[in-house]
């Protein structure tokens, strides 16, 4: 690399040159995953945007330099930022760089035969062994022996001698491995590139039907995502959910019917947490669940509104459980009020009412984990409603009409809040509360790279074995004359794990000899550190220039 | 029994399990320092003590929740002690025959019960449902596991670094008087009886080849490929957590991956122990500069296992 001397510019193919020999070295590569270790971090102390928006928004509200610093750094968005990108795109362009070179040498070395050696006794380890055979037959029988244990062995045309070799799953291993890593990518990109996913509401006794519009905005989709969607339909049938008293839930199960876009059943699942569904090559999780009551507003004897109301709650303030919170909603009346005027009505939805009572009587929040005597507080505002889109009400500018409450199967009176009996119109504009139903949300997406990944991540952990555990040894023998018999003259070698082959060719020796009908005259020698070996567990070769 | 008396059992077995690896810790602190055998025979046998009452502790707590016992931080913690201890005694002592590790692992694990009993103990209970899964079951052994050989695999890079350093000194002192012992020349250590050829980093290799040693502290060549060799059999099962909490992930939570605190850590410390595994393999990367890449990775596991779950929020932090 030291040779482009420093007046003369680089011509494009030495740039590209100096690039790859860069990208080849293990020193490249070492230095790139320390830097996306790094960057890592970053992502993980600091919110980020896909995972936590409001907290980023926080962050930002509280520490305006930084935050404005971090923001255009793209450390909000650390696994999304293009610099993210760039170093992971410069480690595979690294690792293909080592692949390529790599795997050519080891197809070479898979199928050239095992060099013989002539000086069998300079290796390392070295015995000797009187064996009845000839030395033809002795070395027969040696490539026999070497063979069963899983040697390649090459015959020497010329003499009787042998080379033997084992231990190539090391690098099989390490390149499958490294392989496997591309593959990894490519079933990520490819997944998330033509995927989507997004969440989708369902009351009790409803029909979804997958297309976009009925995510309700929510989609995430991949860069490449066909924008196809497949018309399958999901009825929610029912919906249950298992608290323990503490309010920590142990079960949620939807129960729905799964059907063809013509409306025909496929069949029936329960979705729970941990059990999603697979339809089409779609993926339906249990995410969330809430209430959804029925409601139905009345103005001169007609039903202005109805059906079911899907609420949230507001999140609890500090140490009130999030199950003793209210559940809120609202219904939009656009010209529903006096002289033309907009009317809402807004809900406060308590399912369990003795919770409510206790609140009021002085008591502590109460989780609501059961449905129990459930009711309503309403409030009805009236004014020009605007965003008539959201589940939310802004009551700015709207004038404050009657409040009231109205059980679940009761009615009330919008203009005063009294409650009525049945049958009675009161004042005309009525709210009734015919029944509580749940609510159940769903992630649905489509990630086709899964299969991908899965098969690389199993490649991977295949291929890290041998890579780390296994070890390249040669073995040499050569058989000379002696009286009828003959002298096997063994040589070995290994490059990873000297003292386990140590043992191992103390073993070999003896099976040899008594193969060929003879006793090993071993000759112990330690195994000797050359000069620039590596040590054991570690590669032989170092891509580094 | 009844739940309540296994859930006691399973208490005051985690109690005895802790003062006898305190009492085996100072114990074999006291061998380091006396070097009497006798000491040594004492402080293994408290330590199997404490094995037996940290096993039986796990196994009552099973049957107190009638659940896999490891489903929050507490029982985590509870079985990472075990396993580092068990580690300690069979792989580091039993399979490499070093026994100076062995009280710095008892600290580990008895600073882990420590805090686990102390900040992280919940009652026995039942799980989260996101919890409820057999790949979780599997996720979180082989984590534990990882995390054990991680922890000893990082004590021993430690021990390494210190002994390298002494070594490295001697050598100094000595190098003044005496040609460098890589020229072959003869290096007397004098009391500590070490063996020169250690102090050779490219013979040193074979010194398991040689008959068992009375040396208390092996060598810093010893100590660094016992730190590999621990590493190396810990990041596959690391590996094999990683995508196994992958897979619960895609069936729990409907994606793979998603950059949750407690995914990123237990990436940041793959990546950190492959770069170490590189280090090694990259010429003037080897020993001192692989073995801090390693420390590395042990103080991104401690993230990965405390910070992430304690502090940081997250899809995983209800798991604490
Ligand atoms: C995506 C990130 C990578 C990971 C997680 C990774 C992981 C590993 C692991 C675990 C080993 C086994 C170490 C051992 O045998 O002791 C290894 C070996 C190796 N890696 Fe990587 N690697 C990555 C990228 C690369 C890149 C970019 C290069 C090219 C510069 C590379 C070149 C090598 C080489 C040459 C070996 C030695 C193989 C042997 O002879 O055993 N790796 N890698």
């Amino acid at each position: 690399m030291g040779t482009v001397s420093a007046p003369q510019r680089l011509t494009l193919r030495q740039s590209v040159a100096l690039v790859w020999r860069t990208l080849r070295s293990m020193r490249t590569a070492l230095i790139l995953l320390l830097l996306i270790a790094l960057a890592s971090v970053a992502g993980s102390l600091l919110p980020q945007w896909p995972n936590s928006p409001e907290r980023v928004l926080q962050y930002r509200a509280d520490h305006e330099i930084w935050g404005t610093f971090f923001e255009r750094a793209g450390l909000f968005d650390v696994f999304g930022s293009w610099w993210f990108v760039l170093l992971t795109a410069l480690l595979f362009v690294s690792l293909v760089a080592c692949l390529v070179p790599r795997t050519r040498a080891l197809w070479r070395t898979l199928r050239t035969p095992p060099m013989q050696a002539r000086e069998i006794d300079a290796f390392p380890l070295y015995a000797e062994a009187s064996v009845a055979a000839g030395p033809d037959q002795a070395i027969e029988s040696a490539r026999r022996v070497l063979r069963r244990r899983g040697y390649r062995v090459a015959r020497d045309p010329a003499r009787p001698a042998l080379a033997a070799e084992k231990g190539s799953a090391r690098e099989v291993g390490s390149l499958g491995f490294h392989w496997a890593l591309i593959l990894l990518l490519a079933g990520v990109i490819y997944g998330k590139g033509t995927g989507f996913s997004g969440l989708i509401a369902v009351v009790e006794g409803q029909t979804w039907v997958d297309a976009e519009a009925n995510y309700d905005g929510t989609i995430r989709a991949g860069r490449f995502f066909s924008g196809e969607f497949t018309g399958i339909g999901l009825r929610l049938r029912d919906f249950g959910s298992d608290f323990l008293r503490t309010g920590q839930p142990m079960d949620f199960v939807s129960r729905v019917d799964l059907l063809d876009p013509d409306g025909s059943p496929i069949r029936r699942e329960e979705i729970r947490v941990n059990h999603p569904a697979k339809v089409e090559g779609l993926w339906i999780y249990q995410s969330s669940f809430g209430w959804a009551p029925v409601i139905e507003v009345a103005a001169g004897g007609e039903v202005v509104a109805s059906g079911p109301i899907v609420m949230d709650r507001d999140p609890p303030p500090e140490g009130v459980p999030e199950f003793a919170m209210p559940w809120r909603g609202v219904v939009k009346l656009p010209g529903g009020g006096s002289g033309g005027l907009d009317r809402a009505v807004e809900l406060e939805l308590w399912p369990d009412s003795r919770a409510l009572t206790a609140l009021l009587g002085g008591g502590e929040p109460q989780a609501m984990l059961v449905e129990f005597d459930p009711i309503i507080r309403f409030t009805v505002w009236e004014g020009a409603l605007g965003d008539l889109s959201t589940n939310r009400l802004d009551t700015t500018g709207l004038e404050e009409g009657a409040s009231g409450i109205v059980g679940a199967g009761r009615t009330a009176d919008l203009s005063d809040g009294g409650a009525l009996a049945a049958g009675d119109r009161g004042s005309g504009a009525t709210i009734s509360f015919p029944e509580l139903r749940q609510y159940s949300v769903f992630q649905v997406g489509r990630d086709a790279g899964v299969p991908l990944v899965l098969a690389a991540a199993i490649l991977i952990l295949v291929g890290l074995l041998p890579a780390l555990y296994s070890s390249r040894r040669k073995v040499w023998v050569r058989a000379d004359p002696d009286g009828d018999g003959a002298v096997l003259r063994v040589g070995g070698l290994a490059m990873q794990r000297k003292p386990q082959f140590e043992e191992e060719f103390d073993r070999l020796i003896r099976a040899l000899a008594s193969a060929a009908g003879g006793t090993p005259t071993p000759e112990p020698r330690p195994v000797e550190g050359m000069p620039g070996e590596p040590e054991p567990g570690e590669p032989e070769k170092v891509q580094t220039p | 029994m009844t739940d309540l008396q296994w859930a006691r059992i399973s208490n005051d077995a985690f109690n005895v399990a802790l003062f006898a690896y305190l009492a085996a810790m100072v114990g074999y602190f006291a061998h380091l320092a006396f070097k009497r055998d006798v000491i040594w025979q004492v402080s293994r046998a408290v330590a199997v003590v404490g094995v037996v009452a940290n096993l039986v502790s796990i196994v009552a707590r099973g049957l107190a929740a009638d659940r896999v016992p490891w489903g929050n931080m507490y029982e985590y913690s509870s079985l990472l002690a075990l396993l580092v201890v068990i580690g300690a005694l069979v792989v580091v002592e039993g399979v490499y025959g070093v026994r100076s590790l062995t009280g710095f692992a008892l600290m580990f694990s008895v600073l882990t019960m420590a805090v686990a009993v102390s900040f992280l103990y919940v009652g026995p209970g039942p799980l989260v449902p996101a919890l409820n899964s057999y790949w979780i079951k599997i996720h979180v052994q082989a984590a534990i596991w990882g995390s054990s050989l991680f922890a000893l695999g990082g004590i021993a890079t430690m021990a390494y670094l210190v002994v390298d350093r002494v070594e490295r000194r001697k050598l100094e002192a000595l190098g003044s008087r005496t040609p460098p012992p890589i020229m072959g020349g003869a290096l007397d250590l004098g009391a500590t009886g070490d063996a020169p050829a250690d102090l050779v980093p490219d013979t040193a290799e074979d010194v398991e080849t040689r008959p068992p040693r009375r040396r208390l502290v092996p060598s810093a060549a010893v100590l660094d490929r016992l730190a590999y060799r621990i590493i190396a059999l810990a990041f596959p099962i690391w590996t094999f957590a990683v995508i196994a909490g992958a897979i619960w992930a895609q069936e729990a939570w409907g994606r793979y991956w998603g950059w949750d605190p407690k995914e990123t850590w237990s990436f940041i410390t793959w990546v950190v122990f492959a770069g170490y595994l590189h280090a090694r393999a990259t010429s003037g990367w080897k020993g001192r500069r692989a073995a801090v890449i390693a420390l590395v990775g042990f103080v991104s596991l401690l993230v990965t296992y405390y910070a992430v779950n304690l502090w940081i929020v997250g899809l995983h932090s209800y798991a604490k």
